[in-house]
């Protein structure tokens, strides 16, 4: 390779790399991301190429699938553009540390053209002292310029000159500790009734529902969702905790929710009228037949207080367990052989076997969650509010005031961020202690 | 208390009502004294208003900031809140006039729904919820504010700077730091909102982030007005280019407010 080639390389490289850690990068990424959350919130999440053919037809549906738009926040472009945004926070933090270092100190030392070149002035200030404390400027410092004329100087809010930085180091904490949570959490539901105990998922843990107790306040409606629940380890280790809607509970270093409720029923089967099987079922869950395997009854849904509405299906009146009705699916081999529809006194018959539902009752679902980055997210989140304080309430202002032959000061004042409104304030509070303007 | 609620309320509305009228009056008559009237009608608004709202909240026993009648209010309140402050504070009548139907139309939208006091279900039970919402109130306030300077900084590049408009809207380049600072304030209040919402449903559900609607639709928000503090920086992109962010991010609040709820799929549908 030539020197000039590698230098035209090198130069190339150079200005990617600019590219990628510049602003107007961040704000086209800033601007896809917006238009990706958007579009995904459009589409239902998480369902089957089934659904989607149902729901927008076969093309769209295929479309969806290969753009991955069904679970668009985990799919490849999306880790892809909040990876570009966190490289590109990353080295623009970096690049612009040093930067940031020796401008904060610039603004504590007095810099005499910089503020006089570029700042407001008012002339003919008699109490310099005064002045100062009009502006709400800390006590100033004593100096000299060039020409060795007497100066004040004041600086404040310098902290304000880190508020991007610290915000955008917020972000970066942010989307890291919520991307490895993704990657790492441990996240279970269990569902049951009272008495039953299960595994929570392959944590090694048995999780058993003591009670379950729904509070209703006198209008029936919903007061609290309560669980008493023991963990064991399987080592002979057992915790205890009483769980509810906002109150969680730690127990073996994992956190343990009331999530939500359903109906569960006892399902009973027998064969030629002999007992064969019996279980509790929450809905959603089913059973196989115990000697016909690929015989399977699921248990679709639950209506306390059953009605047949007229174009619209089954329904429940309320809450209330007055009229208590069961759908059902029986599938056989994959195939669907039946959906009804099964009140608690009427029985299910397919050949030579019997099925009837009773004994309905809530069921919990506890959440059982362990994510070591979640914290790191709230630290995040926390940085991300103080950046902005930073940045928008603790705006840095130099003021300078020089001494001039006739014994008066001459006062200039700096802040970038202020614009007209500073020099507004600025003159405004100086106004009536210059005698230049009265 | 809810008497009471009903009869501050309804005078709530017929108040903003005779300060938009007034502010309409000001600008066709362009009689300075007028502003000096509709302001004050606004601040009497504000006063009968906040008292409306305590008495619901005293009524209910709890804070009134949990269904879609309570959160429109206080919406309204807040863009009223926020509209007066920058109306004192940058001595700025001319916000009132573009402020003035928009709070009226959303108290409107407020007057629709339902006003009777419900139990709150579990879930709504957390003192992070009345963090969660209160900040909304003030972020979506502010950013009704920075929508209508918005507008008044498009409005402003059309016209003569020695019409009647011309004299009584800052200049452009105090327009646009006036729209920053409200900006500025919905997005901390915002960001507020966003983190105390996720620490509340970390405590209910055990997930602090789950990308249902309504938190994406936050954060899309959220993103338009970051999108909004960069374009400033840029030259020649402050000014215009940023009101017209500022003009889309509040139409993202409104869509994140309403139609999230009424149109997409999601867990927050009871506020
Ligand atoms: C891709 C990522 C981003 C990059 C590379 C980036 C870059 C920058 C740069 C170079 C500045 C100028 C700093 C200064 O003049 O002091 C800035 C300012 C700022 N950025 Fe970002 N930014 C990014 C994302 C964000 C996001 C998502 C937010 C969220 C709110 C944000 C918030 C801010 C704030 C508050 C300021 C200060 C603006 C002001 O004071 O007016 N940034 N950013």
């Amino acid at each position: 390779m030539t020197e000039e080639k590698q230098t035209t390389r090198e130069n190339g490289l150079k200005r990617a790399f600019q590219f990628l850690t510049s602003m107007p990068f961040a704000i086209a990424l800033l601007i896809l991301l917006a238009l990706a959350c958007a579009g995904a919130s459009m589409i239902t999440q998480g369902q089957t190429l089934n659904w989607y053919v149902a729901q927008y037809g076969e093309r769209t549906a295929s479309l969806i699938m290969t753009l991955s738009l069904d679970d668009a926040f985990h799919s490849w472009w999306f880790i892809l553009i909040s990876a570009f945004l966190c490289l590109n926070l990353l080295f623009c933090n970096l690049i612009r540390l040093p930067q940031l270092i020796s401008r904060t100190k610039n603004e504590k030392n007095v810099n005499v053209t910089a503020v006089t070149a570029a700042g407001v002035s008012v002339e003919g200030i008699e109490d310099a002292e005064k002045a100062f404390a009009r502006l709400r400027m800390p006590k100033p410092e004593e100096g000299q310029d060039e020409e060795g004329r007497k100066t004040l100087y004041a600086s404040k809010n310098r902290i304000g000159l880190w508020g991007a930085w610290v915000c955008h180091l917020g972000i970066l904490l942010l989307i890291l500790g919520f991307s490895l949570g993704q990657f790492t959490k441990e996240d279970y539901a269990v569902y049951g009734v009272p008495g039953q105990t299960k595994p929570v998922g392959e944590t090694g843990l048995q999780l058993t529902i003591d009670d379950f107790e729904i509070g209703l306040r006198e209008d029936d409606t919903v007061e609290q969702y309560t669980a008493r629940i023991t963990a064991s380890n399987g080592a002979g280790r057992e915790e205890k905790a009483e769980i509810s809607v906002n109150h969680p509970a730690r127990m073996f270093g994992m956190t343990f929710y009331q999530n939500s409720t359903g109906w569960a029923a006892r399902i009973g089967i027998t064969k030629d009228g002999q007992y064969l099987q019996d279980a509790v079922l929450c809905t959603g869950e089913f059973v196989p037949v115990k000697d016909k395997e690929d015989l399977i009854v699921y248990f679709n849904a639950f209506y306390p207080d059953y009605e047949l509405v007229q174009g619209q299906g089954p329904m429940t009146r309320s809450g209330n367990l007055n009229n208590p009705a069961y759908l059902y699916t029986v599938y056989y081999r994959g195939e669907v052989l039946g959906m009804n529809v099964l009140m608690p006194d009427e029985v299910l018959t397919i050949d030579e076997y019997e099925v009837t539902f009773s004994e309905p009752q809530p069921y919990t679902v506890i959440q059982v969650k362990r994510d070591a980055f979640t914290p790191l997210a709230f630290a995040g989140g926390i940085l991300v509010m103080l950046g902005l304080i930073l940045a928008f309430y603790l705006i840095p202002v130099r003021v300078l005031a020089r001494k001039e032959e006739d014994g008066t000061w001459t006062f200039y004042g700096l802040c970038q961020k202020g614009g007209p409104l500073f020099r507004e304030r600025f003159e405004n509070d100086l106004k009536e202690l210059s005698h230049a303007a009265s | 208390m809810l008497q009471a609620e009903n009869i501050l309320f309804t005078s709530t509305i017929i108040i903003y009502f005779l300060a938009m009228i007034l502010y309409f009056v000001f600008i066709t008559t362009k009689k300075e004294g007028l502003s000096k009237m509709a302001v004050i009608l606004e601040i009497a608004g504000l006063v009968l208003h906040t008292g409306a709202i305590v008495c619901r909240g005293i009524g209910a026993g709890r804070l009134p900031l949990t269904n879609q009648y309570e959160f429109a209010t206080a919406f309204a309140w807040g863009i009223s809140l926020v509209s007066l402050i920058f109306i004192l504070r940058f001595k700025f009548p001319v916000l009132g006039v573009f402020a003035a139907p928009i709070v009226l139309l959303i108290i409107g939208y407020a007057a629709m729904q339902s006003r009777e006091v419900r139990e709150l279900m579990p879930a709504l039970k957390s003192s992070w919820l009345g963090f969660h919402v209160s900040t909304a109130i003030i972020a979506y306030g502010s950013f009704g504010v920075s929508f209508v300077l918005g507008i008044i900084f498009l409005m402003r590049d059309k016209m003569k700077d020695s019409s009647f408009f011309g004299q009584h809207i800052p200049s452009r380049e105090k327009l646009d730091l006036i729209g920053y600072r409200s900006v500025a304030l919905g997005l901390l209040f915002l960001t507020f909102t966003i983190i105390t919402g996720a620490i509340w449903a970390e405590q209910a559900w055990g997930s602090y982030w789950s990308w249902d609607p309504k938190e994406t639709w936050s954060l899309v928000t959220w993103i338009v007005y970051a999108i909004y503090l960069h374009l400033r920086l840029r030259r020649g992109w402050e000014g215009k280019a940023a009101a017209v962010f500022a003009i889309i991010g509040f139409i993202c609040v409104i869509f994140t407010y309403i139609g999230v709820n009424t149109l997409l799929p999601g867990m927050h549908s009871y506020g």
